[in-house]
């Protein structure tokens, strides 16, 4: 049953960056409209676990599927697989949206340029319809009125919204969130996380790598504990953070007074 | 100086702008076309391109001017004058434009380019929708810095025999024996065509700033 298959499927992702290991054997199934928060201590590979999902970096082995369909590579018919060509794998990567920890918007497009600009030079949209969605989009992160402004005029939080609303245009059927609010001031976190948490409520996929404990908890479907490379814990949130199985996790979670 | 004098500096003032703007006709786009090979890290041409570099960057100008119009006709490439001029101040200014758009390539903030590549874009449309638009407006300053010493490098194709300000400026000075009128007069020209060049890159530079409230990213 196709159907059955979970929106991100990773099995034993390793990634080595010469000849060092920063993920070993990192297995997470990731259900359709559900979150999964990534958290555990810097360094420990939960962005490069987040990047290897659209292939912005390649697993050294490992598999990741996107509702069943294999990131990255083709199966062969003869067997075995086959690396992606770039626009195989541009195709794919229109199935997954990505946000950044800066943001990383376009600075010569205006905030309507920015959503709209790979609706319609990627998927070919007509521009009118794109427009159209990309203003619902962002009156929905309350930023209608900032259209025709350019990026450089906006707060943090801000920007951070267009660049979800940038992502939602896509229609994507993952949404990756790579630390959205580390970067910003303390003030803007909560309308950042007000979007993502309307987002996880109307069954949007996504998966966050994020040191916000009080969202995890809150919103997360399912925690995956990140350290040294592997996920040393996964599984429902209350659990975790009211009992933690671990040393690692415990130890961890004192520090943000958990 | 007489009037006719004056026409001939004119006239070479003709010339030096009419093979200014010939070589960066040609030397910009090459440059930029040089940068990608390198960018895209091509192999084998890259290093060509890596050579080229480093040999034009070590060859005098008049050195590679005396080359274009003397060795080349050995090897079967004969021109005359001025296309030999075009080519010489073409090949000669496109490693150093080559330089600056790779610079600019090099420096483009990697998020940016992530986040085309996040969103199902080929390298070639993040080029042409996310790159190109900015790399012009970062490469600008360099870029009219090495046409201005384009612009001066000119009397360097003299030597083969094209009648450029200075050529004529010290042809006037011969027959008059009074070099000091022409030559102030050429300084002048030159003075006025630099001037040309660095005031459209202010104005270039005010309208970014008004459309985009920033001069470069």
């Amino acid at each position: 049953m196709a159907d059955a298959a979970p929106a991100v499927s990773a099995r034993l992702v390793c990634k080595q960056f010469d000849g060092i290991e920063v993920l070993r054997d990192v297995s997470l199934d990731v259900a359709k409209g559900s979150t999964a928060c990534i958290v555990g201590p810097s360094g420990s590979g939960k962005s490069t676990f987040l990047r290897c999902v659209n292939w912005l970096e390649q697993p050294t082995t490992g598999q990741i599927l996107l509702n069943g369909a294999p990131m990255g590579v083709v199966p062969s018919p003869k067997g075995g697989t086959r690396p992606m060509t770039a626009k195989e794998l541009a195709l794919a990567r229109t199935r997954v949206s990505m946000v950044f920890q800066h943001f990383a918007l376009w600075p010569h497009l205006t905030v309507l340029g920015n959503v709209i600009e790979a609706p319609v030079h990627v998927l070919g949209r007509p521009r009118d319809e794109a427009v159209e969605d990309a203003r619902r989009l962002l009156a929905r992160v309350g930023l209608e009125a900032k259209a025709d402004a350019f990026p450089h005029t906006l707060s943090g939080g801000q920007k951070q919204r267009v660049a979800i609303s940038r992502a939602l245009a896509m229609k994507p059927e993952v949404l990756l969130f790579d630390e959205p609010t580390s970067a910003l001031d303390p003030e803007m976190v909560g309308e950042v996380l007000e979007v993502m948490r309307d987002l996880a409520k109307e069954g949007m996929t996504m998966m966050v790598v994020t040191h916000e404990m009080a969202f995890a908890r809150d919103v997360a479907d399912t925690i995956a504990f990140f350290d040294a490379g592997r996920v040393i814990e996964t599984g429902d949130p209350k659990a975790f953070f009211t009992a933690p199985q671990t040393d690692r996790a415990r130890r961890f979670l004192t520090r943000y007074g958990i | 100086m007489t009037w006719a004098a004056f026409e001939t500096l004119l006239t070479g003032a003709g010339t030096t702008v009419a093979l200014s703007l010939a070589g960066l006709a040609i030397g910009v786009p090459l440059g930029l076309a040089l940068a990608l090979i390198r960018w895209a890290r091509i192999p084998v041409a890259d290093q060509l391109v890596a050579t080229y570099v480093s040999l034009v960057r070590a060859t005098p100008l008049l050195t590679f001017v005396l080359f274009v119009f003397f060795v080349l006709p050995t090897m079967g490439l004969e021109l005359d004058p001025v296309p030999a001029a075009i080519v010489t101040l073409a090949l000669n200014t496109a490693p150093f434009n080559c330089e600056i758009w790779r610079a600019g390539l090099t420096n483009f903030p990697r998020d940016q380019l992530e986040a085309a590549e996040a969103c199902g874009m080929t390298r070639t449309l993040a080029f042409r929708r996310i790159v190109a638009p900015q790399l012009w407006r970062v490469c600008l300053g360099p870029l009219v810095s090495e046409m201005t010493i384009l612009l001066k490098a000119t009397p360097a194709v003299a030597v083969i025999g094209v009648v450029e300000i200075t050529r004529a400026a010290s042809r006037i000075g011969a027959a008059t024996y009074d070099p000091l009128p022409p030559f102030l007069a050429a300084t002048v020209i030159y003075t006025l065509l630099i001037a040309v060049i660095v005031q459209a890159q202010r104005v270039i530079e005010a309208l970014i700033a008004r459309r985009y409230g920033y001069a470069a990213p």
